[in-house]
């Protein structure tokens, strides 16, 4: 029984991955027992530096991550030089939308590294099966254990300290599993106050308050089906962004799930999960702490999505496929009531979203086939309906009269992939062309301010889909000790959405300088670009690398902006014993590509050298490592291309931290 | 056992769920409460006062069952006192008197011949009350109707109010021509934040006027006309400092069309204070009155209004 459990388990592992772009193997015998789980690499949270890494963190050791930063917290993922309107970001599958206009509220800030076991990341269409999407997909995975470990109770703690914000935080997570019934735990703690500049001059506004907690319930109902109710609790308070002028005073959410699993032994059909969820998110900000602003303002933000995941794996003999089905439904509602400074005077008031719902159901499916033993062929597609409705359309006909209430658009999206292994070559072609809607503040937005470029941007409910077609390739090079591996992209977007100057109409925030509206550009195109080597110097003495380029431009052959310079990470990893050294150097060259016309200003390059030192012993019968170490050591004062307002970046900080495993 | 517990975890978890559900940490605005907050709506005639003469009910109707200074739009009723059934009627005939206290008797732009409603059998028509009953002077209004063949006239006092709805403003200048005009506002009475569809009546004091006192109402029926082919350019703001003379996008300078009434659109970006700065041009597009205002977003300035301008609120 307890056997049956764990290969219950690993299946699950197996199938959790299997949308990655390495597929899972299995064979088709009758026995479950077979699984082969040689592919389940979940990557582990925490980077090559730190074991105890924010979200954030983790996800900047992605090569094909990049991040727009308004403050320390909640930084907004871009995925191949894209922001997240392109990408669709989803927890488990599951579909969660900020609630702030400002985007200072990214899915990724509403999770913690201890409630989440990997982040799966994919490129381009690849990444359509969660929903339509231009830039590709970011999944995060939560944490499940399994049924009937050895292990009854189990768990984690995780304590540590950063000097340069005094950062504290505590980080605990608990388990308990039986053959029929599991329990998991988790509850993270931040507090840090204001950062400290490569000049060692403190920026203000940059602290931050955050506690997640996340439980999750799973029951085996049969020896092959299983239901669980997830929920994560996420409250983060008295958060500054010292790039806005504005704080965070509290934003709130809640985010669960109930799913049901069946597995099958014989058949096409392996596996069957279905999950209903509901998450609601409350986003309020908080400009008393500015006394400098002339006009005080309320910007409260909510945001409430229902939905449906439901997959099917299938497999026979070479052939293997997922299939989804996504239905959701997002209500987004944004207020901003202005006081005059003579408060007994009226107040003003605006929705910044007036009542937008957005309701998308897709069914996608990715096919592969092994044509042989060297070489795979991946295809697939998906088609989303997306319906919006804005309730107080009159908000949006002052800028676009007559502009429909409703709107209906259908989001096809289908890629194909080669894969072909030369003994120690490994390459792969692929191609895509996917539609992807405008967002609720590409749409709806009405007078959404923008600290960047200091525009309030007016949604277009007219907007064209936006169409992208892309080609990528990579190949790899793998010895026992080397890796090498290249990877480019390149996608031409039809429609490509942006904000443009308007002629009509004046701003309405006091710090803006004009009104922007969304348009289409006719095109714009993206190439990325990531090399990366692996090398085992020695058996304990390990060095990687990576470099990448970006570029952008719009129709007009101008720069498009936030796409990253080259730039580069390099790291190298000592063993000795029970003491792990690490040293990393990354940097950026200087931003050459920029775009004056969206507010950009020539940045700089910069090198951040970081460097730390662990050790793993036991305490007791527990398994514990303490790390120590230092980021930008050498107190270097920049901020990067995508830094709003150009705030400088952190300067040298030291971070200590504990783990406890038992 | 387990199920059990699976149960009540599950119990438990959607109360959470219920209780946060909720309670939003800060209640949502309830927009229709927010608008009407400011603006009260009167939808419904009532009527304002009577007249009870010769056997025959003389109502006077309009919105709320009040008279305001600005724009009001007025229905008459005239009924057989007895049967209380509307009689049959024609020629119904509407003027306002205001006596100043030196005893000089003017009119205010008006509708002289009320036009019949046979839907509803009564008379309808406007009348723009150039002030308020008091220091300068009480209003009456003159009734005239003919019933087979018989002319009646009545007069009677009314209260003229204060207009708070400040949607329903009115102004009174004199042009660089020399010539009284009266600007009155009269929808939207309720805006949104939206396209507003405004409606102005744009008035002249008529000097021809001979003042005899002979026939006083054949002449004071005439006190104000209508002008006609005249344009009111249009250029909405906020006056708040903080919102640093804010404007909106895609509003219509009010022009006239076949009902004589001014039309344009003015677009409200949110609730609060606007001031419609006004530039009054001729039918040969010259200037009247009213002049432009400052474009730039001068946040921490209270805007600059045209010299012609009415000030609204929702």
């Amino acid at each position: 029984m307890r056997k049956l459990s764990i290969i219950l388990f690993i299946l699950s592992l197996g199938l959790k991955v299997h949308g990655q772009s390495i597929p899972v193997k299995r064979d088709t015998t009758r026995r479950l027992g077979e699984v082969n789980v040689e592919a389940t690499i979940k990557r582990k949270i925490e980077s090559d530096m730190k074991m105890a890494v924010s979200v954030d963190e983790f996800l900047a050791s992605s090569d094909n991550i990049s991040f727009i930063k308004r403050g320390a917290y909640a930084w907004e993922p871009l995925l191949n030089n894209m922001s997240t309107e392109r990408s669709t970001i989803t927890i488990d599958g599951m579909h969660v939308f900020g609630a702030c206009t400002d985007k200072m509220d990214p899915i990724t800030s509403y999770v913690e590294s201890n409630n989440l076991s990997s982040i799966d990341i994919k490129s381009g269409q690849e990444g359509n099966m969660h929903g339509a999407t231009v830039a590709g997909s970011i999944d995060l995975k939560r944490r499940s254990t399994p049924f009937g470990l050895q292990q009854k109770i189990g768990g984690a703690y995780q304590t540590g300290f950063e000097f340069n914000n005094k950062q504290a935080f505590n980080l605990g997570n608990l388990f308990y599993s039986t053959d029929n019934f599991v329990a998991d735990g988790s509850i993270a703690l931040r507090k840090a106050g204001n950062y400290y500049d490569g000049n060692n001059k403190e920026v203000l506004h940059s602290q931050y308050n955050k506690l997640n907690a996340s439980l999750g319930l799973a029951y085996k109902t049969s020896a092959l089906s299983a239901v669980r109710v997830d929920a994560i609790f996420d409250r983060a308070k008295d958060v500054g962004f010292p790039a806005l002028p504005m704080d965070l005073w509290l934003s709130r959410a809640i985010i669960t799930s109930a799913s049901y699993k069946q597995l099958f032994e014989e058949g096409l059909v392996k596996v069957w999960d279905t999950k209903v969820y509901f998450n609601a998110v409350e986003h309020y900000m908080d400009d008393t702490t500015r006394p400098e602003n002339l006009v005080h303002m309320d910007m409260p933000g909510w945001s409430t999505t229902y939905g449906l995941v439901s997959k099917i794996n299938l497999k026979k003999d070479r052939y293997s496929s997922e299939v989804q089905l996504n239905a959701y439904d997002n209500l987004s509602i944004a207020e901003m009531r202005m006081y005059p400074q003579d408060r007994s005077k009226q107040t003003m008031f605006a929705y910044s979203w007036p009542w937008v719902t957005t309701r998308f159901v897709s069914v996608a499916m990715n096919n592969s086939w092994e044509i042989s033993d060297r070489s795979k062929v991946n295809l697939g597609g998906s088609l989303g309906w997306n319906y919006n409705y804005s309730k107080y359309v009159e908000f949006n006909w002052i800028f676009h009269p007559g502009a429909p209430q409703k709107k209906n658009r259908w989001l096809p999206g289908i890629h194909a992939s080669y894969e072909l292994n030369l003994n120690q070559f490994d390459i792969s072609v692929g191609t895509g062309v996917g539609h992807r809607a405008p967002s609720v503040s590409e749409a709806y937005g009405y007078y959404i301010y923008n600290s960047f470029d200091r525009y309030d941007y007016i949604g277009n409910p007219d907007l064209k889909n936006e169409i992208s077609y892309e080609v990528n390739a990579s190949v790899g090079f793998k010895t026992e000790k080397l890796s090498v591996s290249a990877k480019v992209n390149y996608f031409y977007i039809d429609n490509y959405i942006i904000g443009r100057i308007l002629s009509l109409g004046s701003p309405m925030n006091y710090q803006s300088v004009g009104v922007k509206g969304y348009t289409s550009l006719k095109y714009a195109t993206l190439f990325n670009t990531a090399m990366s080597i692996d090398y085992q110097v020695l058996d304990n003495l390990h060095w990687k690398a990576v470099l990448t380029y970006a570029r952008g431009k719009d129709d007009e052959e101008s720069n498009l902006p936030f796409i990253r310079p080259l730039s580069y990470q390099t790291a190298l990893h000592y063993a000795y014993k029970r003491i792990g050294l690490r040293t990393s150097l990354n940097g950026d060259f200087a931003q050459t590509n920029y775009s004056p016309a969206y507010g950009e200003d020539q940045t700089a390059s910069y090198k951040i050298w970081n460097l730390s030192a662990d050790y793993s012993f036991s305490l007791g019968k527990f398994k514990s490592v303490f790390q120590v170490g230092a980021e930008n050591l050498l107190n270097e004062y920049y901020s990067t291309y995508a830094d709003w307002g150009n705030i400088p970046r952190m300067g040298r900080n030291i971070f200590t931290s504990l783990k406890v495993n038992f | 056992m387990k199920v059990s517990v699976l149960i009540k975890t599950i119990v438990f978890y959607v109360a959470i769920t219920c209780v946060f559900l909720g309670s939003c940490t800060k209640g949502k605005t309830n927009y229709e409460a927010e608008r009407g907050s400011v603006v009260e709506e009167g939808v419904e005639f009532k009527e304002v006062t009577n007249v009870v003469n010769a056997g025959y009910t003389i109502s006077i109707e309009a919105l709320n069952g009040v008279l305001y200074r600005g724009y009001n739009d007025i229905r008459v009723r005239i009924k057989n006192t007895q049967t209380n059934t509307p009689v049959e009627v024609s020629g119904v005939t509407f003027l306002p008197i205001q006596t100043t206290v030196t005893g000089e008797k003017r009119s205010c732009p008006n509708q002289y011949n009320f036009s019949y409603k046979s839907d509803d059998k009564y008379f309808s028509g406007y009348t723009v009350f150039t002030s308020e009953s008091g220091s300068e002077g009480g209003w009456e209004i003159n009734v005239n109707f003919t019933v087979g063949g018989q002319n009646f006239s009545v007069i009677k006092e009314v209260l003229v109010r204060q207009q708070t709805n400040k949607n329903l403003n009115m102004t009174m200048f004199t042009g660089k021509d020399d010539e009284q005009y009266v600007i009155a506002l009269i929808s939207p009475k309720k805006p949104n934040v939206a396209e507003n569809k405004l409606v102005a009546g744009i008035y002249k004091l008529n000097r021809q006027l001979d003042s005899s006192p002979k026939g006083f109402a054949d002449q004071l029926q005439f006190s104000y006309l209508q002008v006609e082919r005249y344009a009111l350019k249009l250029d909405p703001r906020m006056p708040e400092p903080s919102m640093g003379n804010h404007s909106s996008p895609n509003n219509k300078d009010l022009i006239q069309d076949t009902d004589g009434l001014y039309h344009g659109v003015v677009n409200y970006t949110m609730t609060g204070n606007w001031t419609l700065n006004f530039i009054l041009l001729n039918p040969d597009g010259k200037v009247i009155r009213g002049t432009e205002v400052p474009k730039d977003f001068t946040p921490g300035v209270e805007g600059r209004k045209s010299e012609l301008y009415l000030d609204i609120l929702f």
